[in-house]
């Protein structure tokens, strides 16, 4: 017996309900996605994870911790959110005036003064929008508060800093 | 002999199944780790204001530390809005007369985190 072969391609059926089960596949997979995209827009960028603001916030923590004091203003700087202006102690027991500069977007500058002589400068770039501001602690104490913000103006960043006691 | 015809509907769907799970693998794998980066997003978020919490504790007069009125989160929690709906909690021990231990939690979804302060009475209105 001589069986004949199917030289036919497929029929209109077969393609519409392959067709319609993968579109069914693609539609859930599509509608998952688009979901969870949502729900990741919810949250601030994780900058703890960036290098250049863990640098940025671990010279400013060490800077208030050791600060004595905070002037209102230094030669042309002034004390506000976007300029935080400390005298601090070095290690080797000498202070010097120190200028954090938030005022460039996406750039964070270091000033360091000795006297009104300018001693060092650091600067760290792609960083978000970082703030300054003060805050009364039930001690009576000035904290520091840094704050940062994404592109998104999301709140990613919000460190109470307080400098500790010197006698 | 060679063999002319196309593939049978069994066929396609199989190649198609193999490559919805081969999808579908991908994506569960994509997804996973969303959900793993989004919970250390959260947990980076609850222990910026328990540590920022934990300051005020610091410097709360030793005296006022267990009333029971005074048991709630002092420091500005805008950093949790992410988190919404969340719960705070101050619990307040006292294994010794001089010393309070207090537990700081943040509750949200169905995780929680915990930051611990011990003060000891050291007699003034100090830092410790």
């Amino acid at each position: 017996m001589v069986t004949r072969r199917r030289t036919r391609g497929y029929t209109m059926l077969e393609i519409v309900v392959t067709l319609a089960i993968f579109g069914v596949f693609l539609f859930i997979i599509v509608t998952l996605t688009a979901e969870m995209r949502r729900n990741e827009k919810k949250w601030p960028v994780n900058f703890f994870a960036h290098p250049e603001v863990g640098s940025v916030l671990a010279r400013m923590r060490r800077d208030i911790y050791d600060s004595t004091a905070r002037p209102d203003n230094f030669e042309t700087y002034n004390s506000s959110p976007m300029t935080l202006i400390v005298y601090t102690i070095n290690d080797d027991g000498t202070a010097e005036t120190v200028v954090w500069d938030f005022t460039t977007p996406g750039e964070v500058h270091r000033k360091a003064f000795k006297a009104t002589m300018l001693s060092s400068e650091w600067a760290a770039h792609g960083l978000p929008m970082f703030t300054a501001t003060t805050e009364s602690m039930p001690s009576g104490q000035e904290a520091v508060r840094i704050q940062a913000t994404d592109k998104e103006h999301k709140l990613a960043i919000d460190e109470l800093i307080v400098p500790r006691p010197h006698a | 002999m060679r063999r002319s015809r196309g593939f049978s509907l069994v066929e396609t769907l199989v190649a198609l199944a193999i490559l919805a799970i081969v999808i579908t693998t991908t994506i569960a794998m994509f997804a996973e780790r969303t959900r793993r980066l989004r919970d250390a997003s959260e947990t980076v978020l609850a222990f910026q204001a328990l540590s920022n919490e934990a300051e005020y504790w610091r410097r709360e007069p030793f005296a006022q530390i267990d009333k029971a009125d005074n048991q709630t989160f002092k420091s500005d929690l805008d950093i949790l809005k992410p988190l919404t709906p969340y719960t705070t909690e101050v619990k307040v021990d006292s294994p010794r007369t001089d010393v309070r231990n207090v537990t700081l939690t943040i509750r949200w979804a169905k995780r929680e985190a915990h930051l611990g302060v011990a003060r000891a009475d050291t007699g003034g209105s100090g830092l410790w």
